[in-house]
């Protein structure tokens, strides 16, 4: 059941991408979410699609690990993507039946509305696949750390964050081992109807609140004993720092950023000239 | 029959990823009633995905190739698997982490009354159980189950498995963790059980020297496959064990030392095979 | 060397010195559970002592008492002369005392396995380039130097187990507490560990194993068995196996030990054989 879950996972390898400063990839990713709600076009999903498939490359991943997060969401693309197609009237009627209506600016809002979210979580996936939790963490950390100021505990808040990313696939692990040892008693998980399968979480989350806390508790001795809090004055062993690369980068996202409002804003008939040109009459 | 018949089995993890291992590779072989069977093999041999697969907790990937009977119920017919699951018992390894219920008697019965059973029948299997494993129903029945010593907790979670009844126990490396004499405890129950609850017994562990005094049968897995099957003098002896990296039992290794030494005391498994060939040897010497 | 440094050593100060301690757990409604009854003892720098019992038996506390992760109701426990009641040297004491806790994956707190390691060390505030020092230092002791830039969970858990015995030795610590180490562990994994905590010995380090295996326990210099809290036996392992209270205390004879107990009618010499390299010698004398 959770064998397949990749979202979050580190795709440990050594790329470009993969080398990027943290703190550069978390504001190129903000760059992109908010860029992303400006694009309007076929060309600029082109545009941006065209940007995630260089990202992909340049990364090395394997398209199916991208694939992967995007299939977790895909139940509330589906949902959303039929609530649109059916709620939005706009423009010539394609299908009507009964009290469902199909509009032509329907379908392409509803296809849009697609394109948004999977290259939204595509982006958002590249992030955890070459950035490890630690260096998200620390990258946090550094773009929260003017907050130390006015007494945010910037640093904890930073720990938590990483120890929970490191946890996920433990607790995926011990959720699986659970439910088996159960279902090994009979328990409807994956048998039965779906208000025996919802009874049947009691015995899985029980034991995995408790074992949590224990894990928990060992955990927080052996980083005790490991002198946590010992000095505020906490070093770092990799020191991110700026390379050539990260300019280059911050240089290209911000380059996409410009070249998406410019399309939106100051010259919106290229978009919609070229998406003409190929699409022709479908629009 | 057969208890258990597998045939081909074959098993994939994460397939078509970076990640995908193949955890069996065309395993065959039949089980009969009364065996105890010792499950060896390093870690990451297979044994895991072998015995989840004995009660439908891993599905057969390959329907056509492969396929497990359990009583004559084929495990690639949805219908039979809570059936199956009943009637193999399977311990997993630290299984005090899977008590859930506040009461020890509570938790036990979770079992018996996933199969349907009448509440009379329930409580009676509960109380069976519990006294099989040495719980004391007046004592421990109503206790939460979280405030039991760890010895305990691990008789009080076999005693959830075995209150089904099950005709095949299966046991993962159950003593894990134990201090000595809580293992020697768990032990003597694995016994026990197979003479009053289960017939067949299969136990994984790493300890050559439990497998050697307590298995009729052993399977030794590498890499997905069989490479021993026997009794354990035929597997110790064989030479294999030493192949997939794993240790003969104490006595066999000792046996083996003396015999490249120049005294040959016989094939010694057991501690007590090992005094005997000793015996053996020393009266040689004398006559 | 510096003068100064020769008189202040004292070579007659053992590295760990418990007082007269005890210690309790609050359980539920007011109860306590006293782990610790008025528990003395003292261990030289240098040793390998095996700290054994049944489960319950106090291991567990003692070994958090020495780190200073609990603290004594009454009595008083000295780390190489620091007291662990002593707040603000607190810190002295875990860097001293390094702790490898039973369950691997409980105690990694970063996914790369070189980052985990410079956990401690950053903490401490340790300068950057030591901590890459340190770090290596630390890898390469526990041979694991090739896997420094991978992810700890796609390891076994002998190497786990390693990875976490870098990050306590990244801390340079005098004593290293094996809590159980190696209980979830395989033969091989299990091998693994203990081949590193005596090469650690070897290099000058306490180490103090709580372990349920008694194969384990043979490998120590010496033996300490508590029972309900308080000393039960504490000897070289060749004096704890011939204690008639042995079974009380939860243990039994290793396997070896148990067969030459049986061979002593033939004229074995028992009491000589703690593990199996003695066993053997043991036989091949009698059949001689």
């Amino acid at each position: 059941m959770f064998k397949d879950v990749s979202f979050g996972q580190y795709y440990p390898i050594n790329s470009p991408v993969h080398r990027l400063d943290a703190r550069v990839k978390l504001l190129s990713v903000i760059l992109f979410v908010v860029a992303i709600f400006f694009v309007k076009s076929y060309f600029g999903f082109m545009l941006t699609a065209a940007l995630i498939l260089f990202i992909i490359l340049l990364a090395r991943l394997p398209i199916v690990s991208v694939l992967k997060s995007v299939r977790g969401i895909l139940l509330i693309v589906l949902i959303t993507a039929i609530l649109n197609l059916f709620l939005i009237k706009d423009g010539e009627v394609l299908v009507q039946w009964e009290i469902f209506v199909i509009t032509k600016g329907g379908v392409h809002t509803t296809i849009k509305m697609v394109l948004r979210l999977v290259l939204l979580i595509s982006g958002v996936s590249l992030l955890s696949l070459t950035t490890t939790p630690v260096q998200l963490a620390d990258g946090i950390e550094s773009l929260m750390s003017p907050l130390k100021l006015i007494k945010v505990p910037v640093r904890d808040i930073a720990m938590v964050m990483s120890i929970a990313l490191r946890f996920i696939p433990t607790l995926f692990e011990e959720t699986v081992k659970i439910m088996n040892a159960q279902k090994a008693r009979g328990a409807s998980i994956d048998t039965g109807s779906i208000v025996q399968r919802v009874r049947s979480l009691v015995p899985v989350l029980i034991p995995l609140f408790v074992n949590s806390f224990r894990r928990a508790d060992e955990l927080a001795f052996a980083m005790d004993a490991r002198c946590y809090n010992a000095t505020d004055k906490r070093t770092k062993m990799k020191k991110a720092t700026l390379r050539f690369a990260d300019f280059v980068a911050a240089f290209l996202i911000l380059a996409f950023f410009a070249v998406i409002l410019l399309e939106r804003y100051y010259f919106p008939t290229v978009g919609i000239n070229i998406d003409a040109k190929i699409f022709g009459g479908l629009l | 029959m057969s208890v258990v018949e597998i045939k081909n089995l074959s098993f994939v993890y994460s397939k078509k990823t970076p990640y995908e291992t193949r955890a069996l590779d065309d395993v065959s072989l039949t089980i009969e009633e009364g065996e105890f069977v010792g499950i060896v093999g390093a870690t990451g041999s297979g044994k895991s995905t072998l015995i989840q697969h004995l009660n439908g907790l891993i599905r057969i990937q390959d329907k056509k190739r492969s396929s497990i009977t359990i009583n004559g119920m084929s495990l690639s017919d949805k219908k039979y698997l809570k059936k199956v699951r009943f009637d193999v018992g399977m311990v997993f390894q630290y299984p005090e982490y899977q008590l859930f219920e506040d009461t020890v008697a509570k938790d036990i019965a979770f079992g018996p009354k996933n199969m349907k059973l009448s509440k009379e029948e329930v409580d009676e299997r509960v109380k069976r159980a519990m006294e099989v494993v040495g719980l004391d129903y007046a004592t421990f029945a109503e206790r939460s189950p979280f405030d039991l010593s760890g010895g305990e907790k691990r008789r009080a979670a076999i005693a959830g498995v075995i209150a089904m009844q099950p005709q095949v126990l299966i046991l993962d490396e159950p003593v894990a963790g134990l201090d000595p004499v809580g293992r020697e405890e768990i032990l003597t129950l694995v016994q026990k059980l197979r003479r009053e609850v289960s017939k067949t017994v299969l136990m994984v562990s790493h300890n050559m020297d439990d497998i050697a005094r307590l298995a009729t049968r052993i399977i030794v897995l590498k890499d997905g496959r069989v490479v021993a099957d026997g009794t354990p003098k035929e597997v110790f002896i064989s030479g294999k064990i030493e192949e997939t990296g794993l240790e003969l039992p104490l006595a066999a290794r000792i046996a083996k030392n003396l015999k490249a030494r120049g005294f040959d005391i016989g094939d010694a498994i057991t501690p007590d095979e090992l005094v005997a060939g000793v015996r053996r040897a020393m009266e040689a010497k004398h006559v | 060397m510096d003068g100064r440094g020769v008189l202040c050593y004292n070579p007659l100060m053992p590295i760990i010195e418990v007082k007269n301690v005890s210690y309790s757990y609050p359980l539920r409604d007011g109860v306590r559970l006293k782990a610790i009854k008025n528990l003395s003892l003292s261990i030289e720098e240098g040793e390998y002592v095996a700290l054994v019992g049944m489960n319950g038996s106090g291991k567990s506390t003692l070994a958090k008492l020495l780190n200073g992760l609990f603290e004594p109701a009454s009595g008083d426990i000295l780390i190489d002369g620091i007291n662990t009641k002593d707040e603000k040297q607190i810190f002295e004491i875990r860097k001293r005392v390094g702790m490898v806790f039973q369950n691997p994956d409980n105690q990694t707190v970063a996914t790369i396995i070189e980052d985990d390691v410079a956990f401690g060390p950053e903490n401490i505030g340790v300068a950057r380039e030591e901590i890459v020092e340190r770090v290596d230092e630390a890898l390469r002791l526990v041979n694991m130097s090739e896997y420094r830039a991978r992810t700890a969970s796609k390891l076994s858990g002998g190497q786990k187990q390693r990875v976490a015995i870098a990050g306590v030795l990244a801390m340079r610590p005098k004593i290293i507490i094996f809590d159980e180490s190696t209980s979830m562990l395989d033969p091989i994994g299990r091998k693994e560990v203990m081949q590193v905590a005596k090469t650690l010995n070897e290099s000058g380090i306490t180490v103090i194993n709580i372990t349920h295996n008694m194969e384990e326990t043979a490998e120590a210099t010496r033996v300490i068995a508590l029972r309900h809290g308080r000393l039960a036996l504490d000897g070289t392992p060749k004096e704890v196996f011939a204690s008639s209270i042995l079974e009380d205390c939860g243990l039994k004879l290793p396997p070896a030990r148990q067969i030459a107990t049986e061979l002593k009618a033939f004229g074995l010499d028992a009491e000589d054989v703690i593990d199996e390299k003695g066993l053997e010698e043991g036989i091949c004398r009698l059949l001689k």
